[in-house]
């Protein structure tokens, strides 16, 4: 006798799951208990098995399809049994997941939506995705997501179905999710992004249309963020949170990446710039004819200049290892990849001989760089050919974090926030001072740990004496 | 309702036997050889040359409508024509003895009685009084247009015919040199300085109006008489059968005292052309057989009521004479048919499917422009070659009027392009007019007697803050409620203004449904303050008169229910007339309507919306007797429409929000003003009416159970509304609920909401939300509950639609499957 089986309903919230595999197809045998498909909910992957003996006489389905629960997915049975009172609404021949939704709204039973008679239910925090995948915003929470250059992928959604609105926005900003800018209303789910970190870059959305498939459908969010304020508090992923998990971990998987971690005492480049400061205070930029006081250079502009400089003895860690191509290439200038938060997602410009260029230079530059970038105007030659890429998170507090390498470059250069630590004193007591780290991650096949940690070792001294450092070079 | 005039069961019971009347009809059979002695020359020449003027201004009309041109004039005049071709002899009838104080009101197919009573007019005044009136009406806008002949003029008399027969046409061609700035039409066109007031495209809409013209002319001691033209088919109309009956209540003649005892000075005249469009009211359409049975039966008088040969315009005279005698000696109303018949269709597109040509044949034998002429020949009173004089003269004095109208240069049409704001600016007069007579007003206690009035001791022992010094509400009997706020607005207006009166169900001796007139009685004199009878229709069709012939009126609708009974009142006369006429007339007329609730389906409806809809009326909803006093305050000095919305809830509530009390002396609310009562930073809650008072009882739930703030503004007025405290609101919460009684499909609500979300949308952190009735009956006062929006519903509301509540549970459906679910099933 033939039997269906169906899409199981892991657990209340869920409405429908994506077939991850086909472990079967049309015309096999399968016993009991045998892996029929894998399925994945939001939150994990599960493995359906043949509930009984038989032939599998109807697939109606296909991998990635977003299926609703309990609607049948396949049948078993004795071949050239009939199958045809199975076919689950939404599809219409076998074997073929025609019209099963790759977008939530389809995905969804109709009925359920528009004759629903239920009762409102207590929802607190009830989420739902919208048709791409994102989560609708109210106009004043996108406004104040925008002054405060809040990441709504980030961004927990309290609002009536699922939309994000001003407390959530005010939330992520008492949580310091502030500093990356959204790719946002460009990004859709499915982009493989090569930026920083998996990050989708602006190139990234141009393969958009041949990347919006299954894949893509595969990762619409159907979390629903269930909250029990007692004992624990379960945040939605957000689609561009998985895209970049899977990016990174491509990336982890691919290269040998590792990171090192030194803090340093930002005491020396905070005099400097308060030394700095207090001369433009004092009009002293007319008088002393110094074009470095027009603008003083930010910390990352310090750190983009100390790096030009100290790079330069680890030619290893200005480089580009192009295993395919069997080549490790060693740059004898320095261009720095430079990472800039825009509204069209992460770009990295490129400030190139940045060895030959002074710090005022290399921090007008940086800042046009940055301007350009976040305008939409920057030329795309601008955006690549980088050697080396400093990221910088200091602005959110980070103490120390893993950069992700730009490929092929063979390093990039973390920087985080200045917090206060302490030491011992020369007079044996405890002082504090301002630290901070910088985290350098190495790709391991083009480099041993060794030589990384002396890069970033004398990275660490140039900045520590960077005033002489100014001096001497 | 009145204890003088006990009702005798005896009496009541006896057994006896109402006596009729005969009704004369036709008894006049008079020609002009009968009545040579009692007309001169020039009257009975002057019969025919307006009778002639009026039959080649409709032919004209006629050929325009027809053929694009007349005379070889082309001109298209896409607007309506109604013809009134045959009907020429009841006209100048009817106007030879009336002068410009007399009043007359007309139908769609008025341009006759126009003319002609223009005509009479302008014979009777001198060449000053002319000039004057030419000259000062719109600036001399209409003087100006004819100043290219008014030198080939030979007199000032015929300079004003035409001025006046320019002046209407250029308005039937929509031309902004028309007395109404074009905005009147043909089915609209008037001129006040002569006493010809708003005809009516409404068939019967100038009875009740007319009325209250006439109710002016009485109440005020100001002279002459109101006539109000309709046709046989408006015998048919409910509003015509009110204007009889409140026109003939007994009132006039056993309550009103002194100068005031008496009959009213009006005379509802029926053209009787036996069409009405095309149904025939003799033998199809009706069954009175002549409309005189009708007027004969509204009161023991029988109204005077007569039907006269309306062709024969010496049999209509003879009738004027002997009822306007019949008005001077306080006998009126009069009711008289003028049977006659008109030639031309309905309108130029009617075919005349519904007659034949048999019958149109054999009333050309009757026709007055043949008829008349031949006994003035028979009679020796006019040669031929005179007749043929009249006729030329006429004749080009149509082709002048007709060249002026269709010149572009001299008669432009409005261009609202290069002055958009032409129409709007002339929507609201929005002036302020204390009072509109310097006389005194008539009134049974003087102001000092006035303190001894009961209601005013009353209002005196009241605390005018609803608060004592320890925060504690006072009982109803120790606060000033809302009822007194609406008393102190109505009896200093009293005293202010001499031309307002009052009137509706029951509100003399009683005070009213919610005895907000108590005291009342004591105070104001029966012709200022009176009973109506139970005819919505005529209760504000005659307020709308009285305004427009120059008073104040103050009018009731005991329920809002009870719109619909005046609803061609409310919606096509009273807002229509001050744009109408381009801005000439003023419709100062102010209506009280009590929102019921607690008495189920047809007692319990906020209509506002539906008022709020029609332009041209400003519609305010106090919810505070600080409120119901400076708005009525505003509403009786100004000279716009206003419709006063009070809620039966609110009638004894103290002021909770003015500190300072409700102030004894008399001071205004701008109309137009939303009022701030609370404010907050999480929510926006914007009421009308009562719903105020449960959004402060879910604001103080949200506040104590939730932290979460609500700011409430109350609308107090729907038209106009400044939306800039509502929009600064929203861009301090980013939320906003707007709440009020009304069923909320298609309510005012959702306007309001519509223009916030236009206006801050870049602030909204949710869709605006309305929050009105459901969309049922209104059940049972025990039911009410789960049918008025109620403190939990914003609640609900807010945690569904808004931003949710942590760990609330609605106990309301605002879901999205809902909404669906109710707008599927329209309910």
């Amino acid at each position: 006798m033939a039997v269906p089986v169906i899409m199981p309903r892991q657990g209340q919230s869920v409405e429908s799951c994506i077939i991850g595999e086909w472990h079967v197809a049309k015309g096999d045998k399968v016993s009991a208990g045998d892996k029929l498909f894998t399925y994945e909910t939001d939150k994990a992957t599960f493995d359906e098995e043949a509930p009984s003996d038989g032939e599998i006489i109807a697939v109606f389905f296909e991998e990635g399809d977003d299926v609703p629960c309990l609607l049948n997915v396949l049948v078993i049975g004795e071949a050239g049994e009939s199958w045809e009172e199975f076919i689950p609404e939404g599809a219409t021949a076998d074997g073929a997941g025609a019209g099963v939704a790759k977008t939530e709204a389809a995905a969804s039973v109709p009925e359920v939506t528009t004759k629903a008679e239920a009762a409102p239910v207590a929802t607190t925090a009830a989420t739902a995705p919208s048709l791409d995948g994102e989560h609708p915003i109210s106009p004043r929470a996108k406004g104040l997501a925008a002054k405060h250059n809040v990441d709504l992928r980030m961004t927990a959604a309290t609002g009536p179905k699922g939309r994000i609105i001003e407390r959530d926005v005010e939330a992520a900003i008492d949580a310091g999710l502030v500093a990356t800018t959204a790719a946002g209303h460009d990004y859709a789910a499915g982009v493989a992004g090569s930026g920083i970190g998996g990050a989708v870059r602006v190139e990234d959305l141009a393969k958009l249309p041949e990347l919006q498939s299954l894949e893509g459908a595969a990762l619409i969010d159907q979390a629903v963020l269930s909250l029990d304020e007692t004992e624990y508090t379960d945040d939605k992923i957000t689609n561009i949170r998985k895209v970049i998990a899977r990016s990174m971990h491509a990336s982890l998987s691919e290269m040998a990446q590792l990171t090192l971690n030194a803090s340093f005492d930002a005491s020396n480049i905070l005099a400097w710039r308060n030394r700095l400061k207090d001369l433009k205070e004092r009009g002293m930029d007319e008088k002393l004819g110094l074009a470095i006081l027009d603008r003083i250079p930010t910390i990352n502009d310090i750190i983009l200049y100390a790096v030009s400089r100290t790079v330069k003895k680890y030619p290893d860690c200005n480089a580009h290892y192009l295993a395919e191509e069997n080549i490790f290439r060693h740059f004898n200038r320095v261009h720095l990849g430079v990472a800039v938060d825009t509204p069209r997602g992460l770009m990295v410009p490129v400030v190139r001989n940045a060895d030959l260029k002074s710090i005022s230079q290399i921090s007008a530059e940086a800042r046009d760089l940055a301007i350009q970038c976040n305008e939409g105007s920057i030329n795309p030659d601008k955006i690549s050919g980088s050697t080396i890429t400093i990221t910088n998170m200091g602005r959110s507090g980070v103490e120390s974090f893993t950069p992700v390498i730009n490929p092929p470059e063979t390093c990039i250069v973390g920087v985080s926030s200045t917090y206060e630590k302490v030491r011992s004193g020369k007079d044996g007591g405890i002082e504090l001072y301002p630290a901070m780290t910088i985290s350098l991650t190495i790709d391991h096949r083009a480099l041993d740990g060794a030589p990384g940690s002396l890069f970033l070792q004398a990275l660490i001294q140039t900045l520590e004496n960077f005033d002489l450092f100014l001096m001497g070079s | 309702m009145t204890k003088s005039l006990p009702i005798n069961p005896e009496e009541a019971r006896a057994p006896r036997m109402i006596e009729l009347q005969d009704i004369p009809v036709n008894q006049y059979q008079k020609t002009v050889k009968d009545e040579k002695d009692n007309f001169t020359k020039e009257e009975f020449m002057g019969i025919y040359r307006d009778m002639r003027l009026i039959r080649e201004f409709e032919e004209m009309l006629m050929s325009i409508k027809t053929t694009n041109s007349y005379q070889g004039m082309e001109y298209n005049n896409p607007g309506p024509a109604h013809l009134s071709i045959g009907q020429e002899a009841a006209a100048v009838g009817q106007a030879f003895y009336l002068d410009k104080n007399d009043y007359i009101f007309g139908s769609h197919r008025s341009h006759g009685e126009v003319l002609a009573k223009a005509f009479s007019a302008i014979r009777k005044l001198d060449d000053a009084e002319l000039m004057e009136i030419m000259e000062s009406f719109m600036d001399g806008k209409q003087l100006k247009a004819i100043e290219s002949i008014r030198e080939d003029e030979e007199s000032i008399k015929e300079l004003a015919t035409s001025y006046i027969l320019y002046g209407i046409l250029a308005e039937i061609f929509a031309k902004e040199t028309g007395f109404n700035q074009g905005l009147g039409g043909s089915m609209h066109s008037y001129f006040t300085p002569l006493g010809i007031y708003p005809n009516n495209a409404i068939v019967g809409g100038s009875a009740d109006i007319a009325l209250g013209a006439a109710l002016y002319k009485k109440v005020n001691r100001q002279p002459g008489i109101v006539i109000g033209n309709f046709g046989d088919g408006s015998m048919g109309c409910g509003p015509v059968w009110e204007a009889l009956a409140m026109a003939t209540m007994d009132q006039y003649e056993t309550l009103w005292e002194g100068d005031m005892k008496g009959g009213l000075p009006l005379i509802f005249n029926i053209n009787n052309n036996h069409y009405g469009m095309g149904g025939q009211t003799k033998g199809e359409t009706m069954g009175y057989g002549n409309p005189a049975r009708i007027g004969a039966a509204c009161n023991p008088r029988q109204m005077h009521t007569e039907a006269v040969d309306g062709n024969n315009p010496l049999a209509v005279i003879d009738a004027y004479k002997r009822k306007m005698k019949n008005i001077e000696d306080k006998e009126g109303p009069i009711f008289l048919e003028l049977i006659t018949y008109r030639f031309s269709g309905h309108s130029p597109s009617d075919a005349d499917s519904y007659r034949t040509e048999e019958e149109k044949d054999a009333w050309r034998a009757h026709d007055p422009l043949k008829t008349y002429p031949e006994q003035l020949i028979e009679a020796g009173v006019a040669t031929q070659a005179e007749i043929d004089a009249i006729d030329e003269y006429v004749v080009g004095k149509i082709i002048q009027s007709v060249k002026l109208a269709i010149d572009p240069v001299i008669s432009p049409r409005m261009d609202l392009q290069a002055e958009p704001r032409a129409i709007e600016d002339l929507m609201f007069s929005n002036q302020k007019v204390a009072s509109f007579s310097d006389a005194e007003p008539d009134m049974l206690q003087t102001r000092e007697e006035l303190k001894e009035n009961v209601r005013v001791k009353q209002i005196a022992r009241r605390e005018r803050y609803a608060y004592d010094e320890n925060g504690k509400l006072l009982t109803p009997n120790r606060r000033y409620q809302f009822r007194d706020g609406i008393f102190e607005a109505v009896i200093e207006k009293f005293y202010e203004d001499p031309t307002l009166i009052a009137y509706g169900e029951d509100l003399r001796d009683w005070g009213g449904a919610y005895a907000a007139y108590r005291g009342l009685t004591e105070a104001v004199p029966y012709h200022r303050f009176f009973n109506s009878p139970i005819s919505e229709a005529a209760i504000i069709g005659s307020g709308i008169g009285y305004a427009m012939a120059g008073g104040r009126a103050l009018v009731e609708l005991m329920y809002c229910d009870f719109l619909g009974r005046a609803g061609d009142e409310v919606f096509n006369q009273l807002p229509k007339w001050q744009a109408m006429s381009g801005g000439y007339l003023k419709m100062p007329v102010v209506i009280r309507v009590s929102v019921g609730s607690k008495y189920g389906a047809q007692h319990s409806q906020d209509w506002t919306s539906l008022v709020a809809h029609i332009p041209g009326i400003k519609v305010v909803f106090p919810a505070t007797p600080y409120d119901v006093k400076g708005l009525l305050t505003s509403a009786l000095n100004g000279t716009d429409p206003v419709i006063v919305f009070e809620s039966q809830r609110l009638y004894d509530v103290g002021e909770q929000f003015v500190k300072e009390g409700v102030p004894a002396e008399p001071f205004e609310v701008t109309i137009g003003e939303p009022a701030m009562r609370r404010t907050g930073s999480d929510v926006t809650f914007l009421t009308v009416g009562a719903t105020l008072y449960r959004a402060l009882e879910a604001a103080d739930k949200l506040q104590e159970e939730y932290g979460i703030s609500a700011e409430i503004i109350d609308a107090r007025t729907l038209v106009p509304f400044n939306y800039e405290m509502v929009i600064e609101s929203v861009k301090k919460t980013g939320k906003i609920i707007v709440a009020g009684d009304a069923t909320a499909r298609g309510s005012y609500l959702n306007d309001l909401a519509q223009n916030i979300q236009n206006l801050a949308f870049d602030y909204l952190d949710a869709p605006v939300q309305i929050l009105g009735s459901r969309n049922w009956i209104t059940p049972a006062y025990e039911l009410e509950d789960d049918f008025f929006p109620q403190a939990d519903w914003f609640i609900d509301l807010y945690h569904e639609r808004i931003a949710p509540i942590a760990g609330y549970t609605p106990t309301n459906n605002f879901t999205d499957g809902e909404i669906l679910r109710r707008s599927t099933l329209g309910v």
